[in-house]
């Protein structure tokens, strides 16, 4: 997917008005937002859980180098291949470069952000290979020529309707000819078409939620088991990680995926978590031939040097991006890459460039809901921060969204997102203050620790009155 | 080659200083020592526990006093009128299934009514089972049928999967572990949770105490 992150504004105020998309998004905070307030006040250990999280990943992030290539050798020793990729267009090689040599003609894809950010997909159909997504969220989006909008519901964007005729378009190739709304009938269209793909399919490309140093395994977390599906059936398994994902041991991973199921989707656990290692071992009567990982750079060796260290803490839960008022009014897609909210906000000028990504860490009204659900306590509003004040030094700011002019002020010249950001700030604020009162307590970034003391819109005249204070200054 | 370049990049981002000796004798000690974090307590006794998570995650669960037992209530399984047509893990091939059941001890097929295969453990904190892969236990038979059977012997249940993880031996990691907790489901449409996405539909744990 090729990177549009400018043009915030103008996707922003779509999204607005879209009222579909904002149904869709508001069901978030009914859905998610409470799930996860639930999960987490029945557990008074979820605190120290956050904090191990956090050390975990801290340690591993200042050792980076000793827990690679002892991943590597563990990958190595048991029969699967390492490949390291400094940029995108490396990463893409590499894996073209491995379905040509294994004349492959059919690859299935399990949900994998890594993949979307060095545009994957393009690269393969390029050579003339086909792609098929098949996480059920995400082949609805690849059916549609769209981007997820959101980490863990890509299609939180899409009503059922717009599903149903989508299938009713594509799916008459495979017997389906009837427009059914039902979104059983619709999962189960999806199943059967997508089963004869697993089948079929020469190379299959997952991406991680964790490499195990210890074991030299991946480790990758569904609820539709098509990711097992996609590495178990295929004859090449094709593994893409961020490099930041190692973690030392199987005991640090069962910390983390306490966090990643509760910050996720509010649960205790996913239907799946699996562990897979190296090819097809001798005797098997299943698994790939061959087994490949390839650990993407892309900036992040770039963020490990300093101030960003810390965001590559980050396991792609979506909660910072679930609890953002301004995601949460405006959608994924208006941040016009693979990764939306909060996280995207700083991940997107990070990997893309600052001056691809201007606008993205001003859209954000700094009231720190996000770094208190981050569960592994990432300083997004610090991050964002930070992000503001290296563009003014690069110079990549202009007019009103200058460094030093305070986030409201640039989302108070923008009523219409100012008011949708409002309402839904107030909104978080009661979910969260009704189901766990020690978030209140928490320190928070800002001084703004609810909506209500967020500043009351002042209409024409604040307008007027900002203007001229402008010009003054 | 681009290993050595982002090698170097990592080093030079952490540091000189970083991974002397010293440092590098203290990781090797963490990895052995495998230190485990905060873990979530257990509302209740260990097998009551884990009963309780297994049927909230959605899994039918029986218990059977014998292995002896496992052929007729799988036989229960499935609608009287019909000659059974399933697969099988070998690793459960000798519990004298019948003759005239048409059985793969194979691969998993395209369509799967029914695949059994043995569990290695069971985790109480969170109601699942942990299936790891072998020749006489292939991992598609796990996510291909539309009802998967699950045996697991009692004594193997265990706390947490800190508990699973001190009890295999690193040395034969096995290629695949599946840790499994409940049928396989989405939301992607419309938010609405459907049974099953891409795996069973139905999964039915058989516990055998003896
Ligand atoms: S930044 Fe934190 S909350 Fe957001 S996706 Fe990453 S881990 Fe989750």
């Amino acid at each position: 997917m090729s990177a549009q992150p400018q043009g915030f504004q103008q996707r922003a105020a779509q999204a607005l008005s879209d009222e579909n998309l904002q149904r869709s998004i508001g069901s978030l905070k009914g859905g998610f937002v409470a799930a996860r307030a639930r999960a987490v006040s029945a557990l008074p250990e979820f605190e120290a859980m956050r904090e191990a999280g956090r050390a975990i990943k801290d340690h591993t992030l200042d050792n980076l180098d000793y827990y690679l290539t002892r991943y590597e050798a563990e990958v190595v020793r048991r029969g699967g291949h390492v490949h390291w990729a400094s940029d995108a267009q490396d990463a893409c090689r590499i894996i073209r470069d491995i379905c040509a040599r294994v004349g492959a003609k059919t690859v299935t894809k399990g949900k994998s952000m890594v993949s979307e950010e060095i545009g994957l997909n393009d690269a393969l159909e390029a050579d003339g290979l086909e792609v098929i997504e098949t996480d059920a969220g995400e082949y609805i989006v690849q059916l549609a020529k769209e981007a997820p909008s959101h980490i863990v519901m890509p299609t939180i964007h899409k009503t059922t309707s717009q599903i149903a005729s989508l299938f009713h378009e594509h799916h008459r190739q495979y017997g389906f000819e009837h427009h059914v709304e039902d979104p059983a009938e619709l999962i189960g269209q999806v199943r059967s078409v997508l089963r004869g793909k697993f089948f079929a399919a020469d190379v299959g490309i997952t991406g991680a939620n964790f490499l195990v140093a210890e074991t030299g395994s991946n480790v990758i977390v569904t609820n539709e088991g098509n990711g097992d599906l996609t590495s178990t059936l295929a004859r090449v398994h094709i593994v893409t990680a961020g490099i930041e994902k190692v973690v030392p041991t199987l005991n640090d991973t069962s910390v983390l995926l306490r966090l990643l199921a509760r910050s996720a989707l509010g649960m205790d656990v996913t239907s799946y978590v699996t562990y897979s290692t190296g090819p097809r071992r001798e005797g098997d009567l299943d698994g790939p031939e061959e087994y490949h990982v390839v650990l993407v750079d892309n900036g992040r060796t770039k963020m490990l040097e300093g101030a960003y260290r810390p965001m590559l803490r980050c396991i792609r839960c979506g909660a910072c991006m679930n609890h953002c008022p301004v995601y949460l009014s405006v959608g994924g897609h208006a941040y016009g890459w693979v990764y939306p909210g909060p996280m995207g906000a700083v991940l997107t000028p990070m990997i893309a460039g600052h001056e691809k990504a201007q606008e993205l860490p001003h859209a954000c009204t700094l009231n720190g809901r996000c770094q208190q659900v981050c569960p592994v306590k990432i300083p997004l509003p610090d991050m964002l921060r930070h992000l503001r004040h290296d563009q003014w030094e690069e110079g990549f700011i202009r007019g009103k969204a200058r460094w030093g002019i305070d986030a409201w002020a640039w989302l108070a010249t923008r009523p219409k997102l100012y008011h949708a950001v409002t309402r839904t700030l107030v909104g978080i604020g009661a979910l969260l203050g009704r189901s766990s009162g020690r978030f209140r307590r928490l320190p928070l970034a800002s001084g703004w620790t609810t909506g209500r003391d967020m500043p009351a819109p002042q209409g024409t005249t604040f307008h007027a009155a900002w203007a001229k204070s402008k010009k003054q200054g | 080659m681009g290993r050595d370049k982002i090698l170097q990049r990592i080093r030079s981002a952490l540091g000189e200083s970083h991974a002397s000796e010293h440092d590098r004798a203290l990781l090797d000690a963490r990895m052995d020592q495998r230190p485990s974090g905060p873990k979530v307590a257990l509302g209740a006794e260990r097998m009551s526990q884990f009963l309780t998570k297994v049927i909230a995650n959605n899994f039918t669960v029986e218990r059977l006093a014998s292995q002896q037992l496992l052929v007729s209530a799988v036989r229960a399984l499935m609608p009287d009128d019909e000659t059974p047509d399933i697969s099988v893990a070998k690793a459960i091939q000798s519990l004298g299934w019948p003759a005239d059941w048409k059985i793969n001890y194979g691969p998993g097929r395209h369509v799967e009514r029914l695949c059994v295969t043995q569990a290695l453990a069971g985790i109480a904190e969170t109601g699942s089972v942990v299936v790891a892969s072998a020749p006489d236990n292939p991992t598609t038979l796990n996510f291909l049928p539309d009802m998967h059977v699950i045996v697991l012997r009692a004594e193997d249940v265990v706390d947490h999967p800190e508990d699973v993880w001190a009890r295999m031996a690193l040395e034969n990691w096995p290629r695949a572990v599946n840790v499994i907790s409940g049928p396989s489901r989405t939301a992607d449409v419309g938010g609405i949770i459907v049974r099953p996405a891409h795996g069973p539909k139905r999964v039915h744990l058989i516990v055998i105490d003896a």
